[in-house]
């Protein structure tokens, strides 16, 4: 089971928990429609979309109304610290919440209770959580761009907000010491997919995969597109793709979806999205073979 | 399936709100708790140390959402600061000229905005619960006529987003002179 977590901007929401499907202009979970728009809702797409191509089974989602308050997000903690053990999904994506250490530490505990490990994605907040809780090990991936990159770089960081101003201005060339810093402070998950200009993979405190083509500078202002490699991401590891592989995949078909959406800084992430299938149809055979070969 | 909202669970922070006096630090935590905002009265670290010898430790990360509402129940306090010293809040940004667009980042969050008419085209990045929100509140409005996020969100991640604006206002504005 593939199980996304997170908050969407629909504050009356109550957590909610069920099989969810890309209709478009919309999610449906349990009846209830959420706006494809930048967010949890554009990483749920992503991963229904990406699901769908691979003939897996949809995402199932847990989510609940969460406007800033971080009320809903402490139901959402709340739940996970009771459930996630007995739930055991295969792959656990942890998505927009707010960041509370303490709680976080309980998920993870709870993670580590099932009998067969977890497979665990942090992203947006719960990375921020993840981090500052010390927790970064405990998760199989990381989904940070450049400013998150800083922050996982810096020790004392509690948020991106704080990040020293020199790490901040590093730019996308700083990547590999900025990876590397991150590792050495145990700030980093077990790999990293960095996503940016050129987007870097990396694992154990290396680099080891970089994919800059094709080139669409305008995805880095399109609200989502980090959102929709994390959901693609979760969903090609279901699908049996080992997590390097995954990775190279994810980044390959996000730029391509930018590509062939004719990608713009006033792009919507739903046009991004709605191109992945053509994505997939003409270029995911031709990468699986280069990836089986190599 | 719909689960019932329960109670909270444990509380660490990694905010720390610093007072002139004691009385101040005891109204703050009223009201905050009675905003539903987790909160501990604490000795303030040492090298943090101003005012009194009573703080308020808070979710660091919901800074905005504090500040308003001290300020808007008339409670002063001297700073919020991260527990961990040495952290500093990001002031700087950066500017990306796209053509027809300009993209202003501030720490972790990007606005991006048409240079013709000023309206806001995309808000990017981010991790926090309230983006989602302000991104569907300010898409397609012009600068001028947007929410602030500072007004509007509670956490870090819209005071970047906040930034990002006035800055993103600021450039708007002078290009139009």
């Amino acid at each position: 089971m593939y199980l996304i977590c997170g908050t969407v901007p629909k504050k009356d929401l109550p957590l909610t928990l069920g099989v969810v499907k890309f209709l478009g202009p919309v999610i449906s979970l349990d009846g209830v429609e959420i706006p494809c728009t930048q967010g949890t809702a554009a990483l749920i797409s992503a991963a229904c979309v990406t699901a769908g191509y691979l003939r897996l089974s949809p995402p199932r989602a847990l989510l609940v109304g969460d406007d800033g308050t971080g009320k809903g997000s402490r139901v959402l903690y709340d739940y996970l610290i009771k459930n996630i053990s007995a739930m055991s999904p295969g792959v656990l994506l942890l998505h927009y919440m707010l960041p509370v250490m303490g709680l976080m530490k309980k998920v993870c505990e709870s993670a580590s209770k099932t009998k067969k490990r977890l497979f665990m994605i942090a992203d947006a907040a719960a990375m921020y959580a993840a981090k500052a809780a010390g927790l970064a090990a405990s998760f199989d991936v990381f989904t940070p761009d450049l400013s998150e990159m800083a922050f996982l770089a810096d020790p004392d960081a509690m948020h991106p907000a704080y990040v020293s101003r020199h790490l901040f201005e590093s730019d996308a060339s700083k990547i590999p010491e900025l990876v590397a810093a991150a590792y050495r402070h145990k700030n980093a998950a077990k790999m990293l997919m960095v996503k940016g200009s050129t987007d870097y993979i990396a694992a154990d405190g290396k680099i080891v995969g970089t994919i800059s083509e094709p080139d669409v500078p305008a995805l880095e202002a399109i609200g989502g597109t980090g959102d929709t490699i994390s959901g693609m991401a979760g969903a090609f590891i279901c699908g049996g793709f080992r997590p390097l592989d995954a990775a190279r995949a994810t980044f390959r078909a996000n730029r391509m979806a930018g590509q062939y959406a004719g990608a713009t800084p006033a792009t919507r992430i739903r046009e991004i999205i709605e191109a992945l299938p053509r994505v997939f149809d003409e270029h995911l055979e031709e990468w699986k073979k280069a990836e089986n070969s190599s | 399936m719909v689960f019932g909202f329960t109670k909270r669970n444990n509380f660490e922070g990694g905010g720390i709100v610093l007072f002139t006096s004691v009385e101040e630090a005891i109204a703050a935590e009223k009201v905050l708790k009675a905003g539903e905002y987790e909160t501990k009265l604490v000795a303030p670290p040492p090298d943090l140390r101003k005012g009194c010898d009573l703080a308020l430790e808070i979710n660091l990360v919901e800074k905005t959402g504090v500040e308003r509402m001290l300020r808007a129940k008339n409670l002063s306090f001297l700073e919020i600061l991260p527990v961990k010293s040495g952290s500093e809040l990001l002031q700087v940004v950066q500017v990306t000229d796209f053509g027809g667009a300009i993209m202003v980042k501030a720490g972790n969050m990007k606005l991006t905005f048409d240079r013709g008419s000023g309206v806001i085209l995309n808000v990017s990045g981010g991790g926090c619960p309230d983006i989602p929100y302000l991104h569907a509140e300010m898409l397609d409005k012009k600068l001028a006529e947007a929410p602030r996020p500072r007004d509007v969100g509670y956490t870090l991640c819209s005071l970047m987003l906040d930034r990002a604006f006035v800055e993103s206002l600021d450039i708007w504005s002078n290009g139009r002179k």
